[in-house]
């Protein structure tokens, strides 16, 4: 409970720092403090120091699993704020805006990873989103970011409609908004399973709805208009911290539900995992521009997390943890150093490892962890996804597609450093790149070591 | 249960019978206003002359199209009313059970209230409201 | 057949037939009071379910609120039924084959369900749609999720601010 009081309450901080103060500095530095003050509280309820309780009247459990999730998405947003602040001051007039809004994300964030109930998993998500298309649509005039916006509302409502309908089906169906994950499934004469219609449709459509907020394919059309329209800073976050939020209430809605969905369950996801990998890393190899190239990476980074939806097994939510800070912390790197560059295309990174060496290591490590090249966080997530998936006994064949396309993802990365490294030409820096800067990139660039070498220090968070 | 009982039956018990006046005032209000613009549709003389079917706009002669975009004002109006109006729907159901819920409910909605005007005082403060810039 | 049937069956037909004459108008404004006449027939069903609450907050909200809000919007988009764009006749088809499939799909549901058979709604009666009912849920068993919705509130309040303001 502390994370959700404590976020919505920076976000009402955050409101009113854009009146207190005029200056864009001060209210960047006041959203990093809320950030710390949100973490520290977040960290007494993990190590049950102090909390504030509240009777939610079982709508929301609070969970190691969610809980440390929350530490690390609060975390990846400090480090996003820290690396990318001078880009939020500069998308628009309205700067406290946009950190209050963020923390409303964040807030949504939080209900996502304790929901209890069908209810509160739609308030977060709604919590989420709203938030969301109006950070799309800050920089106003632009047309393309207008237009993504919208796209991304009347897609996303519509998404949401999809969603309300499955839980008015299951909701038909139990009489209660509560997710039984440990209700014990009623086997037929038959031997198939005896679930009710209504709920088996409500779950398939409550599937659609966050395939579509995770944008796995065939749901995933808005993803690269969307994330190449908004401002880069913000589509920073939303394919960080947001995705991952997405997932957790993914897992957390079908963990327990997968026995009513037969064994078709498996098959879906298995069509849905490919169809994300191919579409995702397919596309992306075609790509002119790096953001964009990067929002069809991100899909193909969600067919491997699609992987813990499949063996939902304690090992797939170790390695959904994982995965979500290596790719987070990845992703965050790469665009803070692309939208320090004046164009979004390939070229603008030629010569970058000449120029500015501490900056192209750090992208050169965080693209290789994407990649899930061994010694960098990357590796020990894909590992981790696949392990379980193996461990469920998933199909040999799944395996090596999934082998395969990442074979494939680095093909795209790779022209990234190949630009930095092996072309010449100098690159064209929009905004100052300061020293803190380059230190910044550069201790992300050990995080993201150290995770590839000893991935036990996130997991033992989950532990300890 | 007869139908003319059902009006004196509606205030004792909430049913759907309680509707069966409002109903019946829908249809008498609907029913009046088309009986009335048919009678007079027929009734009444016609004189079909250009001047006479163009459309009433004050005496003076109509020019352009009546959909012309409205200032981006209106919009932020508007959407802060559904805001507020939303918020204000809240309270029929808290009012109905004032007494029983007692202090928790007066905190719940004293809780509810108090973020609704700390976003209320943020509006004015950022002028949302100034219709002059 | 009794008069609640009855009504049932014509608000039925009522909303069906505004909520398609909602989708072909080629006029949006038209499309909006179309919209308006589905919200009032929706309403008449809360009533009919004894949720008295819930189809009064349906006209006051919805029909009253967000309706003028659309219709703010389309005269601030200044869309003509000329300005329309043609949508291709394959584009057209596919949303009606892929919408007939879900509605099959959901009447063969409907149909098949165990837990529906044999099984009406409560027309008439039930307290649970009563305002004072409703009060009570809300305000004890659902009071999280109330105050929770004020974050989603805020932010609409912010998001105003951030797009509508100049």
């Amino acid at each position: 409970m502390n994370a959700i009081i404590f976020s919505a309450l920076a976000g009402v901080v955050m409101m009113y720092s854009g009146i207190i103060t005029s200056k864009k500095t001060v209210i960047k530095y006041i959203a990093a403090i809320a950030l710390v003050v949100l973490i520290a509280a977040n960290l007494l309820q993990v190590y049950g120091i102090w909390q504030i309780s509240v009777d939610t009247r079982d709508m929301l459990s609070f969970e190691k699993f969610g809980l440390v999730f929350n530490t690390l998405a609060f975390t990846a947003t400090l480090i996003y704020v820290l690396l990318s602040g001078k880009e939020i001051e500069n998308a628009g007039v309205n700067v406290a805006e946009y950190f209050a809004l963020i923390f409303f994300v964040l807030c949504g964030v939080s209900i996502l990873s304790s929901f209890n109930g069908l209810l509160m998993m739609f308030l977060g998500i709604e919590i989420l989103t709203i938030p969301l298309y109006i950070l799309t649509a800050s920089d106003k005039r632009n047309l393309r970011s207008n237009e993504a916006s919208l796209k991304y509302f009347l897609m996303g409502s519509f998404s949401t409609g999809i969603m309300l309908m499955g839980i008015a089906l299951v909701y038909g169906a139990t009489g209660s908004f509560a997710l039984h994950t440990n209700a014990p499934v009623a086997l037929s004469a038959t031997g198939g399973i005896k679930a009710s219609f209504l709920e088996v449709a409500g779950m398939i459509l409550m599937f659609v709805s966050m395939a579509f907020k995770v944008s796995a394919a065939p749901f995933h059309f808005w993803t690269p208009d969307v994330y190449d329209g908004a401002p880069g800073v913000f589509t920073s976050f939303m394919a960080t911290v947001v995705k991952a939020a997405g997932f957790i209430a993914f897992i957390r809605l079908f963990e327990g539900h997968t026995a009513i969905l037969g064994p078709t369950w498996k098959i879906l996801l298995a069509f849905v995992i490919v169809a994300t990998l191919l579409i995702g890393n397919v596309t992306a190899v075609f790509q002119q521009s790096v953001k964009r190239m990067l929002s069809y990476s991100s899909i193909a980074q969600a067919g491997f997390m699609l992987f813990a939806l499949y063996s939902s097994n304690d090992m797939a939510k170790e390695g959904l943890l994982l995965y979500s800070v290596a790719y987070s912390l990845a992703t965050i790197g790469i665009f803070a150093v692309l939208i320090k560059l004046k164009d979004y295309a390939f070229d603008d990174f030629n010569g970058l490892g000449k120029t500015h060496p501490a900056l192209a290591f750090a992208t050169t490590v965080c693209l290789l962890s994407l990649a899930g090249i061994p010694l960098t966080g990357g590796f020990f997530a894909k590992y981790y996804m696949l392990a379980s998936m193996v461990k469920e006994g998933g199909p040999l064949w799944l395996l090596i597609v999934a082998v395969l396309f990442a074979a494939v993802s680095v093909y795209y990365y790779f022209r990234v450093i190949q630009a930095m490294y092996f072309k010449e030409g100098t690159p064209s820096v929009q905004t100052e790149i300061t020293s803190g800067f380059k230190a910044g990139m550069v201790l992300l660039a050990i995080l993201i070591i150290l995770l590839g070498i000893a991935p036990s220090l996130v997991l033992n968070l989950f532990y300890f | 249960m007869n139908w003319p009982f059902l009006l004196l039956d509606a205030a004792d018990n909430n049913s759907v019978a309680n509707y069966f006046p409002i109903g019946i005032q829908l249809i008498f209000a609907a029913g009046f206003v088309a009986t009335m613009i048919g009678v007079s549709q027929l009734l009444g003389p016609k004189r079909k002359t250009a001047d006479k079917l163009e459309t009433f706009a004050s005496g003076i002669e109509n020019h352009g199209d009546a959909r012309q975009p409205v200032a981006i004002k209106y919009f932020l109006v508007a959407i802060l009313f559904v805001l507020f109006d939303v918020e204000v729907i809240f309270f029929y159901p808290y009012a109905v059970n004032f007494r029983e819920l007692g202090w928790s409910g007066f905190g719940a909605v004293l809780m509810f209230v108090s973020f609704f005007l700390i976003g209320f005082i943020y509006i004015i403060k950022k002028g949302a409201l100034k219709w002059e810039d | 057949m009794s008069t609640i049937q009855i009504l049932f069956f014509f608000l039925t037909a009522l909303a069906l037939f505004s909520a398609i004459m909602v989708l072909v108008s080629k006029n949006p404004v038209h499309s909006v009071l179309w919209l308006i006449v589905v919200f009032f027939a929706i309403s008449g069903h809360y009533v009919l379910l004894n949720a008295q609450f819930l189809a009064i907050v349906n006209l006051i909200v919805y029909a009253g609120a967000i309706m003028v809000l659309f219709l703010f919007v389309i005269m601030l988009m200044n869309l003509n039924s000329e300005a329309e764009p043609r949508k291709h006749i394959w584009m057209k088809m596919a949303g009606v084959i892929s919408g007939g499939c879900f509605l099959m799909v959901l009447v063969s549901l409907v149909r098949q369900a165990t837990d529906m058979q044999q099984r009406t709604a409560l027309m008439g009666s039930g307290n649970v749609g009563l305002i004072k009912n409703l009060g009570k849920a809300l305000f004890s068993d659902y009071v999280v999720p109330f105050e929770i919705s004020s974050v989603l509130f805020l932010s609409a309040m912010v998001g105003a601010i951030v797009i509508g303001k100049k």
